[in-house]
């Protein structure tokens, strides 16, 4: 882990200066995350270790980790999946379902082990055989797993910590800019509310 | 009906709409109110004939149902069901078309080149594809009329295609774009900044100005950005138009005598309870964008029609384009800060137009882009599946990202496709849209030579390294125009050949796309055809099918 780079940074201080909508739908977003309800608990223990690769969080307090996991149940939960679904694919709910015991099958072909069992030095082994799109085991062969790494888990669990003001933090995204808008526009500079960048 | 919309901080649409019963026969019924849709209902309206618009989603208030967040702008977007197959399958994503009044270009980039006088001849000149049945200089005068009624701002010269100037100055551009404008001096590329874009440099109407929020692509809360929600539905309604929304077409029905009689529709009611309506009319213009327009008359199909509704060419749905758009983005030393100012802020269409030192035909533009911070994670994640420290790291580098798009012209080919999926249904029941969509060679080769361009003027403006990903937006080319009825869906009016009062008319009646964001080309073609009903409703030209390539003007 390199340094903070925006040490300074606390978007949801600025939480004063949105208007009402969009102070709604991230202070939901923060206070209110659901309880899980899809995945049973093993399912759930892989779940997040795989979130916990995808995106580590070991540097922060468990407190201040940005949830990731239960969004992507809540998702998983609900009756109402559109959106686009590759030919070769099968529908959002039953991908993660399948790619979870994914996890776990070239877990066991890999190392013997599920894929919780495995230190992180094992999980990403098995995450660096499904991205490279031809991992062991039986449900890889009816799922593309490249597919399943970019489209579902990937799409999926940046979208969710992308859209927290923790991670917003991380990057120096200053949050919702409405209504007041940006005048500082050029040499990347900050606006005074926005977190000055620390080289590191 | 009461209807009290913000479509803007300080300006309410607070007015009566007149509203039509389903059994009332208006004289146009029009499936979508975007690019295409939005600006019939407002001219047609103005020319005193009765109009009911329909549609799929609701109205979207700027203060209360747009967000500056982007995972909270879901709603904005057609999230139905659809699949996509074939060698490099589409991923409509969130972007692609829109759900709503005003449809996408609610959440468009609004960047709004227009074509060149070269793309209504490119098996003419370079002997792929087709030529369109009408020329550039058709269009030129609604060009001018939908620059001025957007409005666009731009350069007071703008050099390529045929040059011409912009109404509204430049906006200013950011960071990111002043890096492709440096990037491109250094190259010796001519580039301009501010524009085209859709955003007044000024107060417009009841709009007001631009406050640079740089959420283009997630609704304008500002209302500064132009989309037919804020530019001509108002003045539809004005007029006496209905927009009738949560109304989701699924059939067009027929009379035997051949002629379409109206549209059914599924409409969700304020109480949830979804009922089923036929609203009648005299005639029916298909603008619902380049999947679910084909889609409508694949399902209309019918005894008479069994293959779809104007669909005896075999064309519909057939001929699917998306443009190219590899997002190709460099690392600065110094900060960036992209977030900042309208994503669509510089551009250069030097490469536009076919050169014969080239391995391909056609060619593309160059524009920004500017991801926010989720839809910049879907891309160094889909760059090749990275993730962990490698993953965080990149994102850590999020403010001193800018991101240029090759904006390509993809050609058309006959098997790319829409067609109704057979075993698949949406949450109404209906047969999913399947897309399948394979790039040619030549299409390839135009994109790595886009990458490499961008990738150089990223590098001439300092970036120490680059990372590109193909993606593809822009939907258009399932029911062609065309000069004969053996080879398109609609003549050069966007009339249907099969049916005499049946109209098609938005993305999706491109013969060849160009390199151009497809809005202000749709929205011109719409002003267009409006005209030509004006004259031709009273001439009763709608009477009878269109008599081909000898037709003569009404």
């Amino acid at each position: 882990m390199t340094g903070d780079r925006y040490p300074e940074a606390d978007a949801l201080a600025q939480r004063g200066h949105w208007d009402d909508a969009t102070r709604r739908v991230i202070l939901d977003r923060v206070y209110n995350v659901p309880d899980f309800r899809h995945f049973d608990d093993h399912a759930r223990a892989t779940l997040e270790a795989l979130c916990a690769r995808v995106i580590p969080q070991d540097h922060r307090p468990p407190a201040r980790r940005v949830p990731i996991a239960p969004w992507i149940d809540e998702r998983c939960d609900s009756t109402d999946i559109g959106g686009t679904r590759f030919d070769d694919m099968p529908d959002e709910r039953m991908a993660w379902g399948l790619g979870l015991r994914g996890l776990d099958e070239t877990a066991l072909i890999l190392r013997s082990a599920s894929f919780v069992e495995l230190d992180a030095t094992g999980q990403d082994a098995v995450l660096l055989a499904v991205r490279a799109g031809q991992p062991a085991g039986r449900i890889w062969r009816e799922m593309p797993a490249g597919r399943w790494w970019i489209h579902i888990a990937l799409q999926a669990i940046c979208g969710i910590y992308y859209s927290h003001p923790t991670a917003w933090d991380e990057i120096g995204f200053g949050g919702p800019a409405y209504p007041r808008g940006y005048t500082a526009l050029n040499f990347g500079a900050p606006e005074p509310w926005e977190a000055e960048e620390v080289s590191g | 009906m009461k209807l009290h919309v913000h479509l803007s901080p300080n300006w309410v649409l607070d007015t009566d709409m007149r509203e039509y019963r389903p059994a009332d026969e208006v004289d146009f019924c029009i499936v979508g109110t975007g690019a295409g849709g939005g600006v019939l209902a407002q001219r047609l309206a103005s020319f005193g004939f009765s109009v009911v618009a329909l549609e799929a989603g609701p109205w979207h208030d700027s203060e209360t149902d747009m967000v500056s967040d982007e995972a909270g702008s879901g709603p904005l977007f057609w999230d139905e069901l659809r699949i996509t197959g074939g060698t490099d399958p589409l991923d409509f994503g969130a972007n692609n078309s829109g759900r709503g009044v005003g449809g996408s270009t609610v959440h468009y980039a609004a960047f709004c080149p227009r074509l060149h006088p070269s793309d209504f001849r490119v098996r003419s000149l370079d002997g792929v594809a087709v030529d369109w049945p009408i020329s550039y200089d058709d269009l030129e005068p609604y060009y001018e009329r939908m620059e001025r009624e957007y409005p666009v701002s731009g350069p007071a010269h703008f050099p390529w295609g045929r040059p011409h100037g912009y109404p509204y100055a430049p906006i200013q551009a950011g960071t990111a774009g002043q890096m492709l404008l440096k990037g491109c001096d250094a190259l010796g590329i001519q580039a301009v900044a501010g524009g085209p874009v859709a955003i007044p440099a000024g107060r417009v109407g009841q709009r007001p100005h631009c406050i640079m929020r740089g959420f283009c692509l997630l609704g304008c809360k500002v209302g500064a950005k132009s989309s037919t929600l804020v530019s001509h539905i108002p003045d539809a309604i004005a007029d006496g138009a209905e927009i009738r929304t949560g109304a989701l077409a699924h059939e067009i029905p027929v009379d035997a005598a051949g002629r379409v009689t109206g549209v059914r529709y599924y409409r969700t009611r304020s109480d949830g309870r979804r009922i089923e309506e036929v609203q009648r009319a005299r005639a029916v213009i298909v603008a619902g964008y380049a999947v679910e327009t084909p889609r409508l008359l694949l399902e209309s199909a019918s005894a008479r029609f069994p293959d779809g509704l104007a669909n005896s060419s075999g064309t519909v749905g057939r001929f699917l384009m998306a443009q190219a758009g590899p997002v190709v983005w460099g690392r600065f030393p110094g900060p960036i800060r992209q977030y900042k100012a309208p994503p669509a802020c510089a551009t250069t269409e030097e490469f536009y137009e076919t050169d014969p030192a080239n391995d391909f035909v056609r060619g593309y533009a160059l524009q920004t882009v500017s991801p926010l911070p989720i839809a910049m994670a879907h891309l160094i994640s889909g760059e090749d599946g990275g993730f962990g420290e490698d993953l965080v790291r990149a994102m850590r580098e999020y403010n001193h990202y800018a991101a240029i798009g090759v904006l390509g012209e993809i050609l058309p080919a006959e098997t790319n496709t829409v067609t109704l999926h057979p075993t698949e249904k949406d949450r109404f029941g209906l047969p999913a849209p399947y897309a399948r969509f394979s790039l040619g060679d030549n299409d390839r080769r135009m994109m790595a030579a886009g990458v490499d361009r961008a990738t150089a003027v990223l590098q001439a403006a300092g970036a120490t390294e680059v990372h590109a990903v193909d993606r593809y937006a822009h939907l258009v080319g399932t029911a062609r125009m065309g000069i004969t009825p053996d080879d398109s869906v609609v003549d050069r009016w966007c009339r249907s050949w099969d049916v005499p009062n049946l109209l098609v008319c938005d993305g999706s009646v491109l013969p060849t796309q160009g390199s151009a964001n497809p809005a202000l080309t749709i929205s011109a073609l719409a002003a267009r055809t409006a005209d030509w009903l004006r004259r031709a409703v009273p001439a009763g030209a709608l009477a009878h099918r269109p008599a081909g390539p000898a037709a003569v003007e009404v």
